[in-house]
């Protein structure tokens, strides 16, 4: 994989060889990226700031779709659902409950992970296109049940969400969410990295090549599975959760069956079982997704000759020509590509 | 090897630290900025924002939509001398019906200087409405339902809104079509969102009040392909008159199934509310299906002979010929001369100095001395605006509509919606 | 009474609409081994293009008809040309993502070319409604019910009897074998996906006829795959089958629980089936179970 050492570096100690960060550079490198991340807000305006939120917020959703569909194989069509059912439950606890915000939090990431498990038995007979299909369903099922329950959702006119807090401190400026989504973020990417390297993580990936052997192995499919579909999900709660708090209001109809494509989408462009590939789709698209915004009211009063569904009938195509590229291309996506590109730069200018 | 970690090592912690002092001035620096942008008289001009579905599912309200906005306030800026002498810009952003691009459009705006915004569907101002209250922004609803103003906070509605023009269909059914005695019997037919919802509570509350016995409330999708299950329990109810309020589409395939079912303009009373009832309307569902049926809406037509439609009608014929007779494209030419109204009366208020600054101070003055001192008649193309505290829709007349020989012919004058 | 005939009229004819456009699915299916989840939006491109012929270009239903089949017998190829035949080979998880991403593209063009969101069709078929034992069904339905028949009729002879039919239910069951009788795969794969298309574009036609065009169709799609997972991926009968099944469960359950549950429950009845069918049968009534422990 992508952790072959340079030729001639060796590890002496098992230490050594488990740790993420092996130099002092690298170290150094991840400690200067992470005060860089955090003075971002110092430079930049709101407006790229609410999109570097959003941004966040996405990674962390995609995070847990890459652990279920990168890492585990097994293909959710549904997981903006599951955002659904953590932004509603942390709306619902802090707004209709008020509990504390970590409390909604938590229980958010708690309730998509169950709700997940419900939709996650299939999974135990069945596989690729079944499960794929009842992902759907499944997002379907939670957005008519959103839709419907209006006492408690607000319905189709959507809840205000009270403001997210942590001990006193009110979470009310871009700023303030920024840091909240950072550290979420940053611990998600983490835990994801970690899991990868632990026998969960080895298990989930043998279970993805070959759900037969890993079985033979003593592999536990059911327990394993079932776990994958509770990570996933419960990221997405949280992200939902984040969400919820972040955007002010929400309706059912943030919650499309679109956006759950767009995330399949990211993590495939990004590159499936990486954790750095989550990172590269999510921020490609989301910035085309800037792009395509800020430039449709220009494309529209530029070129009035042009078709009228010509500045946003593009998006859609866009995403769809890249989801379908990437996939025929490059199905490993950006994350391979990086490595390709850090390997040739390391033996440069040896050419292998 | 070692020296050139230490190298690159260096160059970062100093550009890091660079960055870091220069972050924190720049940061002082901005705060500072804003004081000194004003002393040249050249292009001074106010700023409004709108969020319009020009593509994607409700694109057929959203072209015309956007092409009467930006054809109003050009009729604004150059006849009208803009707002006060002030030219309006108008930044507008495509919102495909979306509600993540609302949320992030309206983030957007409230961090651009945008004095006040508008949203064409009564859904993207419902996704819109939870950041601009909170922030302060003050908003024109094009398309309203009640849920945007209850309770009422910066959020206004340019026309009477669905649960209104039930208010308003009602009391024109009992004055001059029910001939029956005893009470009339009525079935709704409702889209599953605010444009449905809000006439179900409206109806519920006031039906028993009006003399109206609801036999049957029946919601839909916006997405269906057949209603005949829900139209055969509403006929089994057998009502006098049915109300739907929905979109175009859904409201076509309801007429058709009612049709073949037995139930027609010529067998009972067909009325909806004005999201539906437009020109499309007549040419999804057919004419011979439409013929007879009763409709509200917000505006005059076309056909109307009064300067205030002429004036639109020049434009739309400069700029938008494709547009041409779509009730829309009216509504939206209104909400451009309602919002120069209000930046009219803002500055004359406050001064431009204080609008140019933007922010909370700015939107608490443009509503206070803007939307809530509105008494303008809107070129008498839809119903007058104006005021009342405690209460955020603006306009409170609406005129009733019926299709004859597959046209919508206005009857009588401007109806009451209170 | 009457209310129950025209629930179980109402049921069976959108059922079988629904059946026609699963079909196409296990068409592709049964002979390529890709789920198509692309399928609302064949049918949405199609039904567009059916517009522009007969209301843009205003032809008679006899030019235009051809003209549509002609179009998506086109846009068939070209999916399978350009989009699944460099992932032969490729694990499942891809081809169900290509044809997402086929779906988001096509959708895209729509909104491309065709900026208005709704549209109608000129009247195709009599309006006059057909009264059966006191329910009442427009003539639309009657059609598609008709049609979808004898297109499930022609489909399953031609698997059963035409040499092509017999080499895709072949091509099907072992590619490599085929291959090796000699065979042209790929130009089966083609074939599968023009097969496909068209049925698409009738089913668009049919449908677009009854309720107008308009993204909804998206949908209708999806709630389609209710019928494929019921009756079984891989059988013509099965969803012949499953349609008016999943038709009647729809509205008799909204007929009937109307005032149990939350209103439009229809609306989910198909997904909710799907969960329960994957969860209890997971090859449907009529599908081939394939002996494979997970």
């Amino acid at each position: 994989m992508s952790n072959t050492l340079p030729c001639g570096t060796r590890n002496y100690e098992y230490g050594q060889d488990m740790a993420i960060f092996r130099t002092r550079t690298q170290w150094v490198l991840l400690i200067a990226f992470l005060i860089v991340l955090f003075c971002v807000p110092l430079f930049i305006s709101n407006f790229w700031l609410n999109k570097i939120n959003l941004i966040g917020i996405t990674l962390i959703a995609a995070t847990g779709l890459n652990i279920l569909v990168g890492y585990c194989g097994q293909l959710s069509i549904g997981h903006v659902g599951f955002m659904a059912v953590g932004a509603y439950t942390s709306a619902i606890l802090t707004g209709k409950l008020g509990l504390p915000f970590p409390v909604a939090f938590l229980c958010a990431g708690l309730m998509a992970g169950i709700i997940g498990l419900i939709f996650a038995i299939p999974s135990v007979r069945v596989k690729g296109f079944y499960l794929a299909i009842t992902s759907i369903a499944a997002q379907f099922i939670i957005i008519y049940v959103i839709q419907k329950w209006t006492d408690m959702t607000g319905g189709t006119n959507g809840l205000v969400v009270a403001d997210a807090s942590l001990f006193g401190y009110v979470f009310a400026s871009q700023t303030s969410f920024f840091y909240l989504i950072a550290v979420v973020a940053v611990a998600c990417i983490f835990f994801a990295k970690n899991l990868g390297r632990t026998r969960t993580g080895r298990a989930f990936i043998a279970i993805r090549d070959n759900d037969l052997a890993a079985e033979v192995m003593g592999i536990n499919l059911f327990y394993y599975k079932m776990l994958a579909f509770f990570i996933g999900c419960f990221m997405a709660g949280i992200a939902g959760s984040l969400l919820a708090h972040w955007s002010v209001a929400i309706s059912p109809d943030n919650f499309s069956f679109s956006e759950s494509i767009l995330y399949v989408g990211m993590i495939i462009i990004g590159g499936l079982g990486t954790t750095l590939g989550p990172i590269l789709g999510v921020v490609l698209i989301r910035l085309l997704q800037v792009g395509v915004t800020q430039a449709t009211p220009w494309l529209h009063e530029s070129l009035t000759w042009m078709s009228t569904g010509f500045a946003s009938g593009i998006t859609p195509m866009l995403f769809g020509l890249i989801i379908v590229v990437f996939l025929i291309f490059e199905p490993r996506g950006l994350a391979h590509r990086w490595n390709l590109f850090k390997a040739s730069y390391r033996l440069w200018p040896f050419s292998y | 090897m070692k020296r050139k970690y230490w190298i690159s090592l260096l160059i970062l912690s100093s550009l890091l630290i660079s960055a870091l002092l220069a972050g924190c001035a720049s940061n002082t620096a901005t705060t500072s900025n804003p004081q000194n942008t004003t002393d040249s008289k050249a292009g001074k001009e106010l700023k409004i924002g709108a969020i319009m579905p020009v593509t994607g599912p409700a694109a057929e309200k959203g072209k015309p939509g956007i092409d009467a906005l930006l054809d109003s306030i050009e009729y604004v800026n150059k006849e009208l001398g803009g707002a006060d002498g002030y030219q309006i810009k108008l930044d507008w952003k495509d919102s495909a019906y979306n509600a993540a691009n609302v949320t992030t459009i309206i983030t957007d705006f409230t961090n651009s200087g945008v004095l006040m915004f508008t949203a064409m569907s009564s859904f993207e101002m419902t996704n819109a409405m939870g950041i601009s209250n909170k922030a302060g922004l003050p908003g024109l609803a094009i398309f309203t339902s009640p849920n945007l103003y209850n309770p009422p906070v910066h959020i206004y509605g340019q026309v009477p809104d669905y649960a209104d023009s039930w208010v308003a269909f009602a009391n024109y059914y009992m004055k001059n079509i029910w001939k029956g005695t005893g009470k009339p019997k009525m079935a709704l037919h409702l889209l599953n969102n605010p444009t449905g919802t809000s006439v179900k509570d409206a109806a519920v509350v006031k039906a028993a009040g009006m003399g109206i016995d609801l036999v049957e409330i029946q919601e839909h999708a916006a997405t269906t392909i057949s209603e005949k299950d829900s139209l055969t329990r509403i006929k089994s109810k057998n009502p006098d008159v049915l109300f739907i309020s929905s979109t175009p589409q859904p409201t076509s395939i309801i007429l058709k199934n009612a049709r073949d079912l037995g139930m027609s303009p010529q067998t009972m009373t067909i009325g909806m509310a004005y999201a539906s009832f437009t020109k499309s309307l007549i040419d999804l569902a057919g004419k011979d299906v439409t013929e007879g049926i009763y409709g509200v809406y917000p505006t005059v037509t076309w056909e109307d002979n009064i300067p205030g439609v002429a004036k639109a009608r020049e434009y739309l014929m400069k700029n938008n010929p494709a547009d041409a007779g779509n009730m829309d494209y009216l509504m939206v030419w209104c909400t451009g001369l309602i919002s120069a109204e209000i930046l009219k009366n803002a500055v004359q208020a406050v001064g431009y100095e204080k609008l140019a600054k933007g922010g909370a101070e700015a939107w608490k003055a443009v509503e206070e001395s803007g939307f809530k001192k509105l008494n303008y008649d809107v070129a008498g193309i839809q119903g007058a605006v104006s005021y009342t505290p405690g209460d955020n829709r603006l306009a409170k007349y609406i005129k009733i509509y019926t299709v004859k020989n597959g046209i919508i012919t206005p009857i009588g004058d401007w109806v009451s919606t209170r | 009474m009457t209310e129950l005939t025209q629930y179980l009229i109402t049921g069976l004819a959108v059922g079988m609409v629904y059946a026609l456009i699963a079909l196409g699915f296990v068409l592709v299916w049964k002979s390529t081994g890709v789920a198509n989840l692309a399928l609302g939006q064949l049918v949405l491109i199609c039904s567009w293009f059916t517009y522009t012929m007969m209301k843009q270009a205003s032809l008679p239903l006899w030019l235009a008809f051809p003209a549509v089949i002609a179009f998506a017998a086109v846009l068939g190829w070209a999916i399978e040309r350009f989009a699944l035949r460099p992932l032969i080979g490729q694990p499942i998880l891809s081809l169900i993502a290509v044809t997402l991403g086929i779906g988001y593209f096509l959708s895209g063009m729509v909104s491309f070319v065709w900026p208005q969101s709704i549209g109608a069709l000129p009247q195709i078929f009599p309006k006059t409604p057909v009264h059966i034992g006191g329910a009442v069904v427009s003539q639309e339905y009657v059609w598609a019910a008709g049609i979808s028949l004898l297109i499930f009729l022609l489909l399953s002879a031609f698997y059963k009897y035409h040499r092509m039919g017999i080499a895709m239910r072949a091509t099907a069951d072992d590619q490599m074998a085929v291959q090796a009788c000699g065979i042209p795969v790929t130009k089966i794969f083609s074939m599968s996906w023009m097969f496909a298309c068209v049925l698409a574009a009738v089913g668009g036609i049919l449908i677009s006829s009854i309720g107008g065009i308009s993204y909804g169709l998206v949908e209708t799609g999806l709630k389609t795959f209710s019928v494929v997972i019921l009756g079984g991926m891989d059988s013509f009968g099965g969803a012949m089958i499953a349609g008016p099944i999943i038709g009647l469960a729809k509205s008799l359950g909204t007929g009937y629980l109307a005032h149990y549950v939350w209103p439009e429950f229809g609306e989910v009845i198909p997904f909710i089936i799907i969960v329960i069918v994957i969860i209890v049968k997971p090859f449907g009534l009529f599908g081939e179970k394939r002996i494979e422990r997970i």
